[in-house]
């Protein structure tokens, strides 16, 4: 009679040489290639995601002051959404070249089908008496926008990035087809091109903990521009429960987007 | 002074909101619109600070038509506070309050110091200064959206059913407050409210709307009381405004029966005697401090034994009591209609009995300023 627990061991045996085989590989490759490559990597997801922040904020903006916009515009970032990655790196070859844009505009567009209806949502949960009453002390258009219906809108436009970010940091990897990909290039040139399993398990070891560092910041984040969200009560909940679904739907189409 | 004249307000939907209004609001006085639902209270209002742009007719302040002022620069003049409070949530109490100011270009410094004395002023802690508004009730939340209107110190305040969220305890204390503050600062108040009661308390004076827009009649409270201009008021006012009206009137005036009083320590044959001499079937027991202890029954006295303390028989309870000085005619009504000797106590401002009214008595009151409309009436700032 075979003791479990001991074949339990003998079954994880493999594994956990093949865990240490990876780390030594890692760790003998980190000036080169596997730090350079992850810095490459942050680069390119980081830079993507506040592009598109950075387009998603008044593309928002405009779709909640100008209702009429917003159908388009929501349907304009859901085609770019549905053109393959793949495609759009290989289509922005002849302008771009291998500068890191190949990567960076597609991989920003890509964010705005999460971001800009995330902004819209956030807008939209703004307490119409609060904004009454910013308009009745005599706050301008402008000011309004920028003092208190963005601020009051932070929390789930934050909910918003952090799908966006880990989203693009499992994304970013496609890229090193055209020699871009960051940690990919780590999976891909150095693994699957040599049929050598350590650098696979390194570059998506990686990937996975940087997507959940930078989740982890934008948490913190979160909580330092917003001390007033914490521990709220029945006032949140609107926004919070949308925010929520949002972030439901945003990350199964993200999960589709990392199958491509 | 803001004047409406001929102001009509039609929505682009054809909705007639407010329909040919001309209304007259005093500086340094309160004027409360009500009206049922509809009626076009909120969208008037609206129109004083250019949130409503009229359709037809002007509405000025101090004679100039507020179009010639840029909307946000009129605004921070003019004072705004809404049912929900309006807070900004991302802000602290004190941000919030120093809203105005900030907006005035005020340096942080001032404007925070100027929040503080709000604070003050609106009867809050000074540490709910640092406060986020879900951190507060909603009567601080009330308070603190009075507190933002006040910052500025401008000259008009607009409140739109500022009191209508909570509960009936609290809704009285921030009234009090607000005719408290009213007092001491003076300024061109529109309150909106559904409340006729909130209304006849708060206001200088009422104009009532009808649905469609029209004003129905404006007056002093008492006078709407006592006379509405036709049957839509009259049935809005409610109808037992006979009895509201009474608050109009002081009760100082009633004659109170001294005679009726017997102190703790009396023996039931000396309280027999006072029963005997006043002609009165409940003589009241108060304590060696002149505090009411409660009635006794001139029965009970005749059951008692001679030498027992008056304070030692059943007595019973004396209801609530009527300040003779500052009540009125209705709160001393109250009280005997509450009390079950059917007599109603009146104190001095420190609580002692100062003696009682009868039911009867306080009728004869009732009548003589049922009779008469005009002279008696308390004024409100008197
Ligand atoms: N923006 C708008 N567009 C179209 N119609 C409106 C608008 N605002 C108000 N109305 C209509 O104008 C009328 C008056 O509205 P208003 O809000 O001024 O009434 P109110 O007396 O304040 O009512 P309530 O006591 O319920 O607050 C109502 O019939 C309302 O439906
Ligand atoms: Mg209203």
């Amino acid at each position: 009679m075979a003791d479990p627990a001991h074949e339990v061991w003998a079954a994880a045996a493999p594994l956990w040489g093949w865990a240490v085989e990876s780390a030594r590989w890692g760790w003998q490759n980190l000036d080169d290639p596997v730090g350079p490559l992850l810095a490459e990597h942050v680069l390119l997801s980081y830079a993507s995601v506040l592009i598109g922040l950075v387009l998603a904020v008044p593309l928002g903006v405009l779709s909640v002051r100008y209702r009429v916009v917003y159908p388009p515009v929501l349907s304009g970032v859901n085609a770019l959404y549905a053109i393959p990655s793949l495609a759009l790196f290989f289509l922005l070859l002849p302008y771009t070249a291998f500068s890191p844009w190949t990567a960076i505009i597609p991989l920003a567009l890509y964010t705005l089908a999460i971001l800009v209806p995330n902004v819209v949502d956030g807008l939209n949960q703004v307490p119409d008496h609060v904004r009454q009453a910013a308009a009745a002390m005599g706050f301008s258009p402008l000011r309004r926008l920028l003092q208190v219906e963005l601020p009051v809108a932070v929390p789930v436009i934050i909910a918003g990035l952090r799908v966006a970010a880990v989203a693009t940091i499992s994304m970013v990897s496609v890229a090193s087809l055209v020699g871009l990909g960051g940690l990919g290039g780590v999976i891909l040139t150095y693994g699957f091109a040599r049929n050598f399993a350590a650098p696979v398990v390194v570059g998506i070891t990686l990937s996975v903990a940087l997507a959940f560092a930078t989740d982890g910041l934008l948490v913190l984040a979160q909580r330092a521009l917003t001390p007033w969200a914490r521990d709220r009560g029945p006032a949140r909940r609107g926004g919070r429960g949308l925010a929520v679904r949002r972030r439901a739907t945003a990350a199964a189409r993200a999960g589709e987007k990392g199958a491509l | 002074m803001i004047t409406f004249e001929g102001v009509t307000k039609r929505y682009p939907d054809g909705t007639v909101a407010v329909d040919d209004l001309d209304l007259t609001v005093p500086s340094g006085h309160t004027t409360v619109l009500v009206g049922s639902s509809g009626s076009g209270k909120t969208t008037a209002l609206r129109m004083i600070n250019r949130m409503v742009e009229p359709t037809a007719g002007r509405v000025a302040i101090d004679g100039d038509d507020v179009r010639g002022q840029d909307p946000p620069v009129l605004r921070r003049s003019i004072g705004y506070v809404i049912q929900q409070a309006g807070l900004f949530p991302h802000r602290t109490v004190a941000d919030n309050i120093a809203t105005v100011p900030r907006l005035l270009g005020w340096s942080r410094r001032r404007a925070r110091s100027r929040a503080g004395e709000l604070l003050e002023l609106v009867g809050l802690e000074p540490e709910h200064a640092d406060r986020y508004p879900h951190q507060l009730s909603g009567g601080q939340q009330q308070r603190v959206g009075v507190a933002r209107a006040l910052a500025a110190d401008p000259p008009i305040l607009l409140m739109d059913e500022p009191f209508s969220a909570v509960d009936p305890v609290v809704r009285a204390g921030l009234q009090d407050e607000l005719l408290r503050l009213q007092d001491e600062l003076r300024k061109t108040v529109v309150f909106v409210t559904h409340d006729i009661d909130e209304a006849v308390k708060i206001g200088d004076s009422i104009a009532v709307l009808r649905p469609g827009g029209r004003l129905a009649q404006v007056d002093r409270p008492e006078r709407l009381l006592a006379d509405p201009a036709d049957d839509f008021v009259e049935a809005f006012v409610g109808y037992d405004r006979g009895v509201r009206r009474l608050s109009f009137f002081p009760a100082r005036d009633l004659p109170l029966r001294s005679d009726v009083i017997v102190t703790a320590g009396d023996t039931a044959a000396d309280a027999r005697d006072v029963a005997r001499r006043a002609k009165e079937p409940w003589l009241l027991v108060v304590d060696s401090r002149r505090r009411p202890l409660g009635w006794v029954a001139a029965e009970a006295l005749a059951a008692a034994a001679d030498e027992r303390d008056v304070a030692d028989l059943d007595l019973v309870g004396y209801g609530h009591v009527f300040t003779v000085s500052t009540d009125s005619l209705r709160a001393a009504l109250d009280a005997a209609v509450l009390s079950p000797a059917g007599r109603a106590v009146g104190v001095a401002d420190d609580g002692t009995a100062l003696g009682a009214v009868a039911q009867t008595e306080l009728g004869a009151a009732i009548w003589a300023v049922g009779g008469d409309e005009h002279t008696g009436a308390v004024s409100r700032h008197g």
